[in-house]
């Protein structure tokens, strides 16, 4: 809402919001006002991709030339601060995740003999086929990166947050 | 009390607020004006829920939940802007 500068009305009524005299019912009812005005800001902001998200895709990476079963290999994807592990399955599967903790965002290791990941910070582990949490504090599955095998390596073309 | 001077029980007499201060004089107007409050308040508090929700599905990608979400802020918002329209003046 704008008020013209120098209007008698709205110079007193700041000049009395500033000063120590009584808040009245009135201006209680204007802050809690203001302050849904500053939600829908905080909303629209939302919306507009003020905040950075560190899913989507940044086109295709390569992560490595071929990975071995039972191997792992440590990638940054879709920035350069955004860690993530590859990891062949013994199965044969290739699956890649965000190898930052949902937790407190310590680094997720992959452990090849229990064939989990684990987060050695609070023992949080997670599924090395899904993502998904099996035990400890992690409140959310891993962001899954989704890869592509080309006749020219392994690509992570997408990061996803479930 | 004989030996008070007369000024003095004057003054001990006279202080303090006179009968009436602090009593609501409009109760009708203050009922009106607290129901607001109280309405407003709710919307706010029902703000502040649907921005986490939108920050969560924000990061989740479903943006057609964050569409939905901003929606609700803003029809929240006229709602808690009428209220205030509608309020009676204090003076």
């Amino acid at each position: 809402m704008t008020r013209p500068q120098g209007d008698p009305r709205w110079t007193s009524q700041l000049e009395r919001i500033r000063s120590d005299a009584t808040v009245t019912r009135r201006d209680y009812l204007r802050i809690l006002v203001t302050i849904s005005g500053g939600l829908v800001v905080g909303a629209l902001a939302v919306v507009a991709g003020v905040f950075p998200r560190r899913t989507g895709t940044t086109g295709a990476k390569k992560v490595a030339d071929a990975i071995a079963p039972g191997e792992s290999v440590a990638f940054a994807y879709p920035g350069p601060d955004d860690r993530a592990v590859a990891i062949r399955l013994a199965s044969g599967v290739l699956v890649a995740y965000s190898s930052i903790c949902t937790h407190l965002s310590c680094a997720v290791l992959w452990n090849r003999e229990q064939g989990e990941l684990l987060c050695p910070c609070h023992d949080g582990r997670f599924s090395s086929s899904t993502g998904e949490v099996l035990a400890g504090p992690p409140p959310r599955p891993l962001p899954v990166i989704d890869l592509e095998e080309r006749p020219d390596g392994i690509f992570a073309v997408r990061a996803r947050v479930r | 009390m004989s030996g008070v001077p007369a000024r003095r029980r004057l003054r001990q007499g006279a202080s303090g607020p006179g009968p009436g201060a602090g009593v609501d004089r409009d109760p009708e107007h203050t009922a009106a004006v607290v129901a607001r409050i109280a309405l407003v308040a709710t919307i706010v508090v029902g703000q502040l829920w649907a921005l986490t929700i939108a920050l969560n599905a924000y990061f989740a990608e479903r943006m057609t939940t964050v569409r939905w979400l901003v929606a609700f802020q803003v029809v929240s918002f006229l709602l808690a802007f009428g209220l205030w329209l509608l309020a009676p003046r204090d003076r």
